[in-house]
């Protein structure tokens, strides 16, 4: 690399005489223009993002003045009453309703990724189009058009009463499956993605050989794809169950009063309780239970990946 | 992603000629006996598909409803198109949340493109900061950026109006662009763009006239997304909206708290028209330009 006096053929030109500099690579100068060109985003981002989110962070340890206006402060009143039974049941009740979700979606969507990506033929992305797609579609409009069908005279339940699993009183809207419902409704497509291009990417000739050693399709499933497709199953439960702990639409429009979560009570906070300090309290508590979730998540991506390093020697 | 041609490759009984192997990229097709239709997968895809269609079927249809009932369907007509052309309301929403998404669109495109150039080719320190940032959107509840967005411009005296909807979408949008544009730009050849500067173009020339031109199917693909992404938009407008006008997605969500309104009907499949119509012209955007390296949606990367 130190002195060519022959051009160079990726760039055609004879290095000037006198020391030569390595030609490739970014120069000083180069990056230096680069890291100008990242300035306004990254300034942006961090005026409107990283500061409001220290701001609830502190705000979390505020006060409310007599008037309810919020003041800075510090104290621990917001994050103690956090202890609350009723915050507490609040808060099982989100965790509890999100894991479901996760749950759920891992169900419905390992057959149907699975279907369409292995067997789906030439059909495969036009399928997968078709899943994506709606889900681009406007969330309230398709939350109001779930809570429609799965209203008590609505044709989910017409036509479950019509086959006898369910009579007159069943009811889905208005209790917690309900909400659940619609937290899948809202969510499952971000377990689909993935797991679809996990099942993509493997390789199918395992479980040909699962077969072939007379397993079953079930014991083949769990001996072979779910390992193999297990990150991708992991991406989806974290990029569902963020979203179905933070939602407050679903518990609104398919819950009742017995059935809000802790996005419902943070909305509350802001908007009709005007009590800002303990509002933010709440969303850092929320933010505190997903960091723990992904911290979970990281730490057993890093295991698999060491696994597989290990695997590969 | 690579696509598999389907069809018979030669010698295919022949294990030893089969094409290469390759991870991922094998063919697919059905081989004696061991690819066995899993019907119980497909079953429950059948299902998933009539209820994932079965909400939005519900929407468009009684959106033509004469009636107002939900549940019974009397004759086709277009009255509710024609109350919301008459709803003054809903069209100032309309209005304001066009314009919401055409400046969210242009500013983060302007604040994305350039930070996802800086962070692929720049060396500095500040790019690994920058990475995380960008990250943050992606990993926290939309409720979370909206409480946080409201409480800056609350903090800083602001009055929450349209502008202040189009600031916080900027924010959150830039991250999408980023996302989607680091991985194409890292995949382009960095020599065309070196080749461009010693045949006598200055940085700022090749940029413009080699980087950017073969970037554009992607960015124009994620300015459409960006626009279909934020006109949607709930969480985040809810949160950081005024109280007049208020975006579409807001008035729709005040309206369906307080029982039947079929109007609404007919806005919703109004807008499920236009997002299928946007989204679809992003996934098709590529092929126009005859290349591939658009937005990989499908594949999930």
């Amino acid at each position: 690399m130190a002195t060519h006096t022959t051009p160079d053929p990726r760039t055609g030109s004879t290095p000037p005489s006198g020391p030569a500099k390595p030609r490739r690579g970014p120069s000083a100068k180069a990056n230096r223009t680069w890291t100008w060109l990242m300035l306004p985003g990254t300034l942006w981002m961090a005026a409107f993002l990283l500061a409001s989110l220290v701001l609830v962070a502190t705000l979390a340890l505020g006060t409310t003045d007599p008037l309810g206006n919020p003041r800075f402060g510090f104290n621990l009143d917001n994050i103690t009453a956090l202890g609350d039974p009723a915050y507490r049941s609040v808060m099982l009740r989100s965790l509890g309703y999100a894991l479901l979700t996760v749950v759920i979606c891992l169900a419905v969507a390992y057959p149907v990724a699975y279907a369409i990506a292995l067997h789906g033929g030439r059909f495969k992305n036009f399928l997968i189009a078709a899943i994506v797609v709606p889900f681009f579609a406007n969330y309230l409009v398709r939350m109001y058009g779930w809570s429609v069908v799965l209203s008590d005279d609505g044709p989910l339940l017409k036509a479950l009463r019509s086959i006898g699993i369910a009579d007159g009183d069943t009811r889905i809207l208005q209790t917690g499956p309900g909400v659940i419902a619609g937290l899948v409704y809202g969510f499952v497509v971000f377990m689909i993605i993935p797991l679809y291009a996990a099942l993509e990417r493997m390789d199918v000739s395992l479980i040909e050989a699962g077969r072939d050693l007379y397993g079953g399709p079930l014991r083949t499933f769990f001996h072979v794809t779910l390992p193999a497709t297990r990150q991708g199953a992991a991406a989806g439960c974290v990029l569902v169950f963020l979203p179905a702990m933070g939602d407050f639409v679903s518990a609104q429009l398919m819950g009742g009063p017995d059935q809000i979560m802790i996005g419902n009570l943070i909305q509350d906070k802001f908007f009709q309780g005007q009590n800002w300090p303990l509002g933010s309290a709440l969303t850092m508590l929320m933010m505190a239970v997903l960091f723990l979730g992904m911290l979970g998540y990281l730490r057993r991506t890093r295991k698999d990946e060491k696994d597989e390093a290990e695997a590969a020697q | 992603m690579t696509l598999t041609v389907p069809g018979r490759t030669p010698h295919q009984d022949d294990p030893g000629a089969r094409s290469k192997p390759r991870r991922g990229t094998a063919p697919r097709r059905a081989r004696r006996g061991t690819d066995r239709k899993p019907r119980l997968a497909i079953a429950v895809t059948a299902v998933f598909f009539a209820l994932l269609y079965l909400p939005i079927g519900v929407v468009v249809l009684f959106s033509f409803n004469s009636q107002k009932s939900l549940t019974v369907f009397k004759d086709f007509s277009l009255r509710w198109y024609g109350a919301f052309l008459r709803d003054d309301t809903l069209l100032q929403s309309l209005d304001m949340s066009l314009r919401v998404s055409l400046v969210a669109m242009a500013g983060s495109l302007i604040l994305g493109v350039t930070l996802a150039l800086g962070l692929v080719r720049s060396r500095s320190r500040l790019g690994s900061l920058a990475g995380l940032i960008m990250l943050i959107p992606l990993i926290t509840p939309e409720i979370v950026t909206g409480v946080a967005a409201m409480l800056l411009f609350k903090g800083m005296g602001i009055t929450l109006s349209t502008t202040t909807v189009m600031l916080a979408e900027i924010t959150f949008s830039i991250s999408y662009v980023t996302v989607v544009l680091r991985s194409r730009i890292a995949a382009l050849n960095p020599e065309t763009e070196e080749a461009a500067m010693d045949l006598g173009a200055t940085r700022w020339q090749a940029l413009r006239l080699v980087t950017l031109p073969a970037l554009l199917p992607s960015i124009l693909a994620s300015a459409v997304l960006i626009f279909a992404l934020v006109f949607d938009d709930f969480v985040l407008a809810y949160f950081t909206t005024g109280v007049d006008p208020q975006p579409l997605s807001v008035r729709i969500y005040s309206a369906i708290r307080f029982g039947v309104q079929p109007t609404i009907n007919a806005v919703g499949t109004l807008m499920l028209a236009g997002s299928i119509a946007l989204i679809v012209l992003a996934l098709f955007i590529p092929r126009l330009f005859g290349r591939r390296g658009g937005l990989d949606l499908l594949s999930g990367k």
